[in-house]
């Protein structure tokens, strides 16, 4: 533990880490000092002035160096002739803060008549309202008048768009920099800056796109005042009005705990909507931020597009039908194919679903031909070798190490960017191994570039230069010794790591024919990476082990649910085929060559277009559920709007299908498919819906029942943190090494995996267009 | 983006800007944004977007980073001026020493309105000369003053204003 500083903050005494700034000092004792441009993610650089203070410290004999002690014997305190800004003074022992003087409130009403003489006061109109910093503490510390002369006001553009989907209102700027620091210190893009100086200074940007960004939704919400609107949510609703729902963001393995703004709308006919997603702060997980496909993505879920009821196929065109003519040919179908059927179950769908599609076709269909889409490998790996319980990215620092190999961070899961940025400037150090440039190759203490397809062979060259490191693969890994020095220098790192978290990549060929043998370079990459781990003790313990870049936000989950179903690969003749949420012909593949396709969906891919009988299914935003992140963490969702249509639920589809074929089933709710999800799958063991939904104090507080000034009603986490499963080693102990020949190149290109990459569901943003078309434009050029 | 690359300042100043670069280590190439800016400036009259696009590429910075600047410091233009930029200083100190009869001088002179020239400046017709009228050029003692692109000139009258104007046709 750090050096405590004890000092006395309106005569209350506190006791804090040495360097914790005086702002942060008087949190602790819950004084509220307030503060705009200060925020608790950013570095302080005192340019609102909001947060004067006075500060008495400790005078000292300038003789002998040691405090002058008044009549009483205890120290004289000398007070600064000015006030001094507490988010930039760190404390100092025997420090005197005064938060609560004539002299401190003359300074704060100025500061803020200052603010205010440009600012308009269209608060009945802003989006800020309600949950604005800018107007809490006007009505709190603030001089009720003004003694400026209306004529002097700066009229300015209100709409000015800084890109497609951030708006500037310059008049309502406060320029606090809180967006400028976020870009420059988080996301590390340098896209928004100050034009202009004095009273004439204003935000802009030249990037083109213009505020070119992943997470350029992010300053919106840190914005203490409405000049950062979303094209999304402005001038859609009062913050009042919306009431905020947990969920979790459906799109990357990162997780993110997000708030869906509802409300009914008249935009959207009377219905509920989804007017905005804001992140909900998990310090494990997203802390206070999202990436903007999160933040945009969402409006698949109130599609027009929607499958609204069930469809069958009659002569040769889908019709609608009712879920029991459905359900009853299904049941016919699946019946007839005595046992020759196969599921593929696409991985965005909750953890319950997948439970209850492997237990039908087992106990239903008789079959346990059951696919997870699309093709990762590595799975088993990962739930046995993958970061232990407590793993938190936001404790990296110094002596922990992270190599990440054959996959770009910031474009498979954004928000892992930042936190490991934030983890390098700690004091980690990252190894990066790709085939190309990406951004993570700026924070990394070494980069290595390998030719494509050499990635497991640059795994082994690792491992065999980590000097500490002997086992049973020792000799075929020798093989693999490196020339380069860069590999070398990255083999020393990991040997003096105390935690080493490998994050496992999937930018490499999927499987292939080399040689007219079948290879799955993939599993090869993957099962070196587990040995780099297992072989260097790296495993079972928090920020140890596995970290996978997955492609879907219930992969992993996915695949838990269907292996502890005893899920086998294809093997023989499939005569009835049930695909849920994926879509293997619009990705350009075949389906299985079988008498009856089964899609259930929430569009008419080209895949469902194909089936036989297409069912109906309720999005995430429309029932509950748990989806487990790559860190294995379980995370709970909740419904936030009314069900489209007819659709149902997947796993009460499943239910429904099962009672045809005599199952009596009792469940009634998501939440009782995880009672037995608990009692039977080893690694969620314990869980339930109650502890799933537990919070706790997250610091820093950031949130409305915390203060005035970090606005933001969605930040406060109501919904539950999720708990971290164990990985199977930690369970049971047993790790081994296997010896995968890493497959020659196959000269097959890597296509990069892009996060705004067009899709299914974020084509349905149309907000988000802009986006996806200059991800198209870079992949042209590059 | 490839490395080949070539802006049309790079093409015409390679070896201005790699003595430019050359002053600064090479992971601070951002350091040279200022002598580059001039350089721009020079070449095209003004920091055109594309000037600065130009200087960011050659910097290795964002080209926001770029603008900030040209936005920081009022001798960069982010709008085409005259071929000679006159700023004569109109704050209280050089006004109570006459500056203001000198800006109204220097205004019939040149055939500009002073509501223009004190908001933000005006150029003539014949794209010679912007007048401009600024607050403080840190020389109070010697008003009427101006600055002539680079170049002070203190204690002026309108006669020495004018002999200045030819002068600077001429150049």
């Amino acid at each position: 533990m750090a050096d405590l500083i004890n000092l006395f903050i309106d005569d209350v005494a506190v006791s804090v880490p040495k360097g914790t700034l005086i702002v942060d000092a008087a949190k602790r004792a819950d004084i509220d000092i307030p503060v705009f441009c200060y925020h608790p993610k950013l570095k302080p650089v005192g340019m609102c002035r909001m947060c004067l203070v006075q500060v008495g410290r400790v005078k000292l004999d300038r003789g002998t160096g040691q405090p002058v002690l008044d009549a009483n014997g205890s120290p004289e305190i000398a007070y600064g002739p000015k006030l001094e800004t507490s988010c930039t003074t760190p404390v100092e022992p025997g420090m005197r803060v005064i938060t609560n003087t004539d002299l401190v409130k003359r300074a704060q009403k100025d500061v803020l008549e200052f603010l205010l003489t440009s600012h308009p006061l269209d608060c009945p109109i802003c989006d800020k309202g309600g949950e604005c910093p800018l107007q809490n503490l006007t009505l709190t510390y603030g001089p009720g008048v003004t003694r400026f002369d209306y004529a002097d006001k700066q009229h300015l553009d209100k709409h000015y768009p800084l890109g497609e989907l951030i708006f500037l209102d310059k008049e309502r700027c406060i320029q606090c920099a809180r967006c400028i620091r976020f870009q420059d210190e988080i996301a590390d893009d340098h896209v928004l800056g100050f034009y202009e100086r004095g009273r004439k200074m204003q935000i802009e940007t030249m990037s083109t796109p213009g505020f070119d960004s992943k997470f350029s939704g992010n300053t919106t919400d840190i914005c203490p005042v409405g000049a950062l609107t979303t094209r999304d949510f402005r001038f859609r609703a009062r913050p009042w009005e919306i009431t905020n729902v947990p969920s979790i963001c459906p799109h990357c393995p990162v997780g993110c705990n997000i708030s869906l703004g509802t409300r009914r709308s008249a935009k959207g006919g009377g219905e509920w909507e989804i007017l905005r997603v804001m992140p909900r702060q998990n310090e494990a997980v997203n802390e206070i931020w999202i990436c903007d496909k999160g933040r945009f993505g969402h409006h698949y879920a109130r599609s027009q597009a929607r499958l609204q009821k069930p469809l069958i196929k009659k002569e040769g065109r889908l019709v609608e039908a009712t879920w029991e003519e459905a359900f009853s040919l299904i049941a016919d179908r699946f019946r007839a194919a005595n046992g020759k059927a196969a599921g593929w179950l696409g991985d965005r769908v909750s953890n319950e679903d997948a439970w209850l599609f492997g237990k039908l076709f087992r106990e239903g269909f008789n079959s346990a031909q059951l696919v997870n889409r699309p093709h990762v490998a590595g799975l088993d790996l990962v739930a046995r070798y993958g970061v232990g319980v407590g793993t938190n990215l936001g404790n990296l620092g110094q002596g922990d190490v992270v190599f990440i190999v054959a996959g770009d961070v910031e474009e498979t899961a954004p928000v892992h960017m930042l936190r490991l940025k934030a983890a390098v400037e700690r004091g980690a150090k990252l190894i990066v191994a790709n085939a190309r440039e990406t951004k993570m190759d700026r924070y990394a203490a070494i980069s290595i570039q390998y030719q494509p397809g050499m990635d497991t062979q640059t795994v082994y060259s690792l491992l065999a230069s980590v000097s500490n490191q002997q086992s049973a693969i020792s000799s075929q890994v020798a093989k693999f010794a490196p020339s380069d020095n860069k590999i070398k220098a990255a083999g020393q790192l990991i040997a003096e790591a105390q935690n080493l978290i490998v994050m496992l990549g999937d930018e490499r060929p999927y499987p292939v024919m080399v040689q007219g043998q079948y290879t799955d370079a993939g599993r090869a990459l993957a099962q070196a990476c587990a040995n780099l781990v297992v072989a260097t003790g790296h495993i079972g313990k928090a920020n140890n082990g596995l970290l996978p870049l997955w492609p879907h936000n219930n992969t992993q989950g996915v695949y838990d649910m269907l292996s502890a179903q005893g899920a086998e690969a294809l093997s023989g003749e499939v005569k009835a085929l049930y695909l849920v949420g994926t879509d293997p012909i619009g990705e350009g593949q075949n389906l299985p060559p079988t008498d009856f396709v089964v899609v259930q969906e929430l569009f008419l891919t080209p895949t469902a277009q194909q089936a036989d009988v297409v069912l109906p299914a309720l999005a995430w935003a429309e029932r509950d559920g748990t989806f487990t992140n790559a860190e294995r963490r379980v995370q709970r969702y909740y419904k936030a709007l009314p069900p489209t249509g007819q659709a149902k639920a997947d796993w009460e589809i499943f239910r429904l299908i099962a009672e045809k074929f005599g199952l009596k089933w009792s469940f009634f709710s998501a939440e009782g498919v995880m009672h037995e999800i608990a009692a039977q799958v080893a690694a969620y063991a314990g869980l339930d819906y109650v502890c799933l939904a537990e919070t706790k104090e997250e610091w820093p507080p950031v949130g409305t029942s915390s203060d005035l000034y970090f606005g933001g009603t969605a930040y406060d986490n109501r919904g539950g943190v999720g708990a971290q499963t164990k990985s199977l080693f930690e369970i049971n102990g047993r790790s081994e090494l296997k010896w995968i020949e890493p497959p020659p190149p196959s000269g097959q290109s890597i296509e990069p995996r892009r996060l705004n990459r067009p899709g299914t569901l974020i084509d349905q943003s149309a907000i988000y267009e802009v986006r996806l078309r200059a991800a198209e434009l870079v992949k042209i050029e590059a | 983006m490839t490395n080949e690359t070539m802006t049309p300042l790079l093409e015409k100043y390679a070896t201005q800007i790699e003595t430019v670069l050359s002053k600064y280590p090479p992971d601070r190439k951002q350091s040279a944004v200022l002598p580059l800016l001039y350089l721009a400036q020079r070449e095209y009259g003004y920091c055109t977007p594309e000037a600065i696009r130009e200087v960011a590429e050659i910097a290795g910075v964002e080209p926001t980073e770029v603008d900030a600047v040209v936005g920081f410091y009022t001798l960069f233009y982010d709008h085409p001026v005259g071929k000679h930029v006159v700023q004569v200083c109109n704050d209280l100190p050089c006004a109570l020493r006459g500056s203001d009869q000198f800006l109204e001088h220097a205004c019939q002179k040149l055939g500009l309105d002073k509501h223009q020239v004190e908001h933000g400046g005006a150029t003539t017709a014949d794209g010679e000369f912007t007048l401009e009228s600024v607050v403080c050029l840190a020389a109070c003692d010697k008003a009427p003053l101006l600055q002539i692109d680079l170049e002070y000139f203190e204690r002026l009258t309108p006669e020495e204003f004018d002999r200045l104007i030819e002068e600077y046709r001429k150049k």
